[in-house]
């Protein structure tokens, strides 16, 4: 017992005090860790490849999930309850040598936040769940590959992985708002 | 390399009559080599801890395939971050900091913890169905009855003795809410036993 002075001699305390700490489990578990550490320790470079691998993956299955999810609440509105407010990270201008974010980009990126309160406000509180989850992904991943990018400026797969992060982002706005007007020409980026 | 902790304290009793200080020196020394990735170094911490990690976890979820699984994941979390263990507390105490916070995680993913296996038999081992005084087995049910809150203080605080402050800490809530809890789990347990306030 440590400092629960008021309940000493309590009998439930002193029946738990005395269970036995250490429960042998009915199979050996070392061979599972064993594989799983056997692997050589990965270094920072690697951490950042594997976030940014992971980025990409799990961009691709939310946007794919949200696809799916806004199909079904295609004609439902719904009157929904508070809930946490959407926050945007400024995006920065340019990034690498190659991609720079025109003015359009940034305007059409700002335009589609303000519409998906609005818009979110319609869909239920599962769909609203579940763009909301969709959206903190994606900016995850935007956040993860800027930092793998903060060591390797210049990596052009990685800035074409940001690139493509940002579309997805602006895929997901649209579909939550419904537009329809035409897919941004890559000259808009 | 020798895996000097390997038969564990709990199997053999013979850890146990060591000296405190020799008990650390070994631990301290494996974990030295461990962290340099010496594998056998640390599948003798595992040996030496895995029935206590096992314990805890088995306690929090009331699940034996699950704890097996946080038990398991524990170990290789602690492995990827053995660069964070400063020595300040025992390896073995750092580790359930460790199961914890996986048996936390995996529980905050899965919310299906509703729908948990609440068996007796899948609760309590045979080993300490023999091992215990009789009459031990209520208190283990009753225990798994408890709401995941109460369970989780009552389980560090009362079944493995870890201070308020340290439960609050590995739990993430506010000491008040772990004395809280602790008493919750006090009347509800009393009243799951039938033992009179």
């Amino acid at each position: 017992m440590n400092e629960n002075d008021e309940f000493k001699g309590d009998p439930i305390f002193e029946r738990a005090a005395k269970l036995d700490k250490a429960i042998a489990p009915s199979r050996d578990l070392w061979p599972g860790i064993e594989r799983a550490i056997a692997a050589p320790r990965r270094s920072a470079w690697d951490t950042v490849w594997a976030k940014a691998a992971m980025a990409l993956l799990l961009v691709g299955g939310s946007s794919g999930v949200t696809y799916f999810a806004m199909q079904d609440e295609a004609t439902v509105v719904t009157e929904v309850g508070p809930r946490p407010a959407l926050v945007f990270t400024p995006v920065s201008g340019s990034f690498g040598s190659r991609y720079h974010l025109g003015p359009d980009f940034q305007d059409a990126r700002q335009r589609l936040r303000g519409q998906l309160e609005a818009e979110l406000e319609k869909l239920s509180p599962e769909a609203q769940q579940e763009v909301m989850s969709n959206i903190e992904a994606i900016q995850k991943a935007i956040a993860d590959i800027n930092i793998a990018l903060a060591e390797e400026p210049d990596n052009v797969l990685l800035q074409e992985l940001l690139l493509s992060t940002y579309r997805e982002e602006l895929a997901l706005m649209r579909r939550v708002d419904g537009i329809a007007n035409a897919a941004m020409l890559r000259g808009d980026i | 390399m020798q895996a000097t902790l390997a038969a564990g304290a709990a199997e053999t009793g013979i850890e146990e009559a060591r000296p405190v200080t020799s008990y650390r020196a070994d631990e301290v020394r494996l974990v030295d080599q461990a962290r340099a990735g010496d594998t056998a170094a640390f599948e003798a911490l595992y040996r030496a801890n895995v029935d206590r990690v096992y314990g805890l976890c088995l306690r929090m979820t009331g699940n034996a395939a699950e704890a097996e699984d946080c038990a398991q994941d524990a170990f290789i979390q602690a492995w990827q971050k053995l660069d964070r263990f400063r020595g300040d507390s025992a390896f073995g105490t750092w580790l359930h900091r460790v199961a914890v916070n996986v048996v936390l995680g995996r529980m905050r993913k899965d919310r299906r913890e509703q729908d948990r296996i609440r068996a007796v038999a899948d609760v309590v081992p045979q080993t300490e169905q023999q091992g215990n005084d009789a009459g031990l087995d209520d208190i283990e049910q009753a225990i798994n009855g408890l709401p995941s809150g109460a369970r989780h203080v009552f389980v560090l605080n009362a079944v493995y003795g870890y201070s308020h402050g340290e439960t609050s800490e590995m739990l993430g809530i506010a000491e008040g809410t772990s004395k809280a809890q602790l008493h919750r789990a006090r009347r509800l347990l009393a009243q799951q036993m039938g033992i009179e306030e």
